[in-house]
């Protein structure tokens, strides 16, 4: 994120003036220590953690305790990952993880989605804009303040697994998620619908068929934020899920945190395994990515 | 979309899976004790291939889970877990059923009641049965020992001379690890106390106190543990000079390379050393407070108790796993594996050597809790232990100790009400 914006200020300059704008643009581009060096800085502080990650993933439980963090792995030991494998029992905590997270990101895309254009074409009318600052007050609210009910309100209706936890993911999603759509539909002019509506389109067709894809941009944005949010979240579905077999993976790895005992290699190996998926998935989505976070930052 | 559908399809499978109905009643069994996973997993195996009545399902997801199913109204069938602070609060709250008319209940050494009572009581029922208890107190290296002549002290001057005998030969006495307030708290704090005075008798005073602890009062922190605290702080001045900035896994590691000649850990500290070091020669001794021999005393915690919850829907079936597991074969099996101690009437100790020196103080009930983990968690006891380490003013550390104490007590007076 930090590449990006620190490059930018590039553009400007090689539009500028031909003759000595030229010659500034090459001494722009020679190197520039300073920013270079901070770029670096900034790069160890992800990459140094990453290759400590990977190494130790690899380790043998004694070399992973001798306190060189920094060693490669010799012998490359895969005990770390067989036992991390079992003792998780990976493939269903990442199945159970994929649920929550795939039904919490397209459950925060179409309902927020559904809102803000609800509220915005409805801004003159009260009832629509006090729901929106009722929706918005809700970022207030964090999780642990509400969890003792909650636990108590999902057991009640039966919701104490995975399902509850992503209704619930979806709701403390909601207000951020309504706050960027909002902004954003606000820039789309309303002469797009009324020439579908001219074509006789109902609202709901024009949703889908006009605003929808104008919005994918932002719903990009939304889907990236929710999907953080709910595949790297531990509290909510620790408390909420109630059969331990329906846990997701963050909340089973818990177990490898003891005050006692150190077994790095495992940890680090399922700690891997878990972070995967996210990776794989900004690979192919880093266009997106970044467009859509500049989105929500610029949009207002 | 297809990773919906792919989860649904999971969920769907794993959801028929559970409820495999073949007439047995599932019991829902929480221990989440990470390195004896493995051992639970086959005992629970065993049960359920054994009979067809009661189908134990192992959970291992933890103690918070454990919290919020209390408050969900589903809690679990059995528990097997550490018996601490947490706990206390479901027995004060009685929201645990009564085990006293199990067999297990009848086998259990009597001389453990004490020490489950400090954590909690609730009137006219045994909350819960010690499983597993873990002694700890010094590890010193025998070989080094015997390189240098020495033998285990067992009086506060003859500690003092082996440690002056180790240092004038270059050796460093004791290994501390003081970035880990645990360790300080866990370590030098609760044995400097537990090898000076009577911990159940000291807490039971300061129960009677009240919330008038302080500096008028007979019994507060900054009176009794002041002595034990100088002591601490001397015995401090004999460790490592990177201690203030060494972990847990550090000293783990240092102390297994042989840097030093004691360590003040537990003894889960041994599969750790031994990751490094698999033959080093270990031996325990509890720490000489006194130059009476009669005080000492290892540190004890009830590391595993068995509990039914009030809220469970299949009590009968939970007493009917509850003596499989206290069956001899199975918690001796257990505790020898976990190199803890079997808490029934007439069971053998570890055969492990490393424990071997702390057996004859087990055996004759000369053991404490610790008194780190009897203060409640509110309170940052084990913060206050490393600042007496680390700053060396430890009156006015255990002044503030007095003044927690005290506000507790008068906030929540039912609950040190019951604790007496």
């Amino acid at each position: 994120m930090s590449t990006q914006t620190l490059l930018t200020p590039e553009a400007p300059t090689s539009r500028g003036a031909r003759g000595r704008g030229l010659s500034s643009r090459f001494r722009m581009e020679r190197v520039n220590w300073p920013a270079t060096v901070l770029l670096l800085l900034c790069a160890v502080t992800v990459l140094l953690p990453l290759y400590v990650t990977l190494s130790m993933a690899f380790k043998s439980t004694g070399q992973a305790v001798d306190g060189n963090p920094f060693s490669l792995p010799a012998p490359l030991s895969f005990d770390g990952f067989v036992q991390a494998w079992k003792l998780t029992t990976f493939p269903v905590g990442a199945g159970v993880s994929l649920f929550v997270t795939a039904g919490t990101v397209i459950l925060t895309i179409v309902l927020s989605a559904f809102t803000s254009y609800a509220i915005v074409r409805n801004w003159d009318r009260k009832v629509f804009r006090y729901s929106f600052f009722y929706l918005l007050a809700a970022m207030f609210i964090p999780f642990p303040v509400v969890a003792l009910p909650q636990i108590q309100l999902t057991g009640l209706v039966h919701l104490d697994n995975p399902v509850g936890v992503i209704l619930l993911a979806s709701m403390f999603q909601l207000s951020f998620s309504v706050l960027l759509f909002t902004a954003f539909l606000r820039s789309i002019p309303l002469e797009l619908e009324e020439s579908a509506r001219i074509d006789g389109a109902s609202t709901w067709s024009t949703f889908w068929r006009i605003i929808f894809p104008l919005l994918a941009p932002m719903s990009a944005t939304v889907g990236i934020f929710a999907f953080l949010y709910a595949w790297n979240d531990f509290m909510m579905p620790s408390l909420i899920i109630s059969d331990p077999a329906l846990q997701t993976l963050p909340v089973r790895q818990n177990l490898f945190q003891t005050q006692f005992s150190n077994n790095y290699n495992v940890s680090f190996a399922s700690y891997l395994m878990a972070m995967a998926p996210a990776i794989v998935a900004y690979l192919f989505t880093q266009r997106w990515v970044m467009a859509g976070v500049t989105q929500g930052a610029v949009k207002g | 979309m297809a990773g919906l559908g792919l989860g649904l399809c999971l969920l769907a499978g794993l959801l028929t899976g559970c409820s495999g109905g073949d007439g047995a009643e599932t019991i829902r069994f929480t221990f989440s004790k990470r390195e004896a996973i493995p051992f639970m997993t086959k005992v629970v195996d065993e049960y359920n291939a054994s009979q067809d009545k009661v189908r134990v399902v192992l959970d291992t997801s933890g103690v918070d889970v454990v919290s919020a199913s209390f408050v969900r109204g589903n809690p679990p069938d059995l528990m097997l877990a550490n018996y601490n602070m947490e706990v206390s609060r479901f027995i004060d709250r009685c929201a645990l059923s009564d085990l006293g008319g199990t067999a297990a209940a009848r086998e259990i050494r009597d001389d453990y009641q004490p020490l489950l009572d400090q954590y909690g009581h609730c009137e006219g029922r045994q909350s819960a049965l010690p499983y597993s208890v873990m002694a700890s107190s010094v590890i010193y290296n025998k070989k080094v020992f015997a390189d240098h002549g020495i033998a285990a002290p067992r009086t506060w001057d003859q500690l003092i001379a082996a440690c002056d005998a180790l240092k004038a030969a270059g050796v460093t006495p004791f290994e501390a690890t003081a970035m880990d307030n645990w360790t300080i708290g866990q370590g030098w704090f609760d044995y400097s106390v537990g090898g000076s005075l009577d911990v159940v008798d000291f807490f039971k005073r300061l129960a009677t106190e009240g919330d008038s602890v302080g500096p008028a009062s007979q019994t507060s922190f900054s009176k009794d543990f002041a002595e034990p605290m100088t002591k601490m702080r001397k015995l401090l001045g004999y460790t490592n000079k990177n201690a203030p900035g060494l972990g847990y896994g550090d000293g783990n590691l240092a102390f297994a390379q042989g840097k030093a000649a004691m360590y003040l850990q537990g003894p889960w500290a041994f599969s750790e050393i031994a990751k490094t070091s698999p033959d080093l020669q270990l031996g325990t001794f509890p720490l000489p407070m006194t130059n009476d021999e009669k005080d000492l005393a290892v540190r004890v915690n009830l590391d595993l108790a068995a509990m039914i919850p009030q809220g469970s829907k299949h009590q009968a079936a939970a007493r009917a796993f509850l003596d499989y597991l206290y069956k001899p074969g199975n918690i001796q099996a257990y505790n020898d594996s976990q190199l803890g101690f079997t808490p029934l009437k007439g069971a053998s100790a570890p055969k492990d050597p490393r424990v071997a020196g702390m057996i004859p103080y087990v055996d004759k009930g000369r053991v404490y809790q610790g008194p780190s983990v009897l203060v409640p968690k509110t309170i940052p006891v084990f913060n206050y232990a490393q600042a007496i380490a680390l700053s060396g003013d430890a009156g006015s550390t255990l002044s503030t100790l007095d003044a927690d104490w005290a506000r507790l007590a008068f906030r929540a007076p039912a609950t040190k009400e019951k604790a007496k």
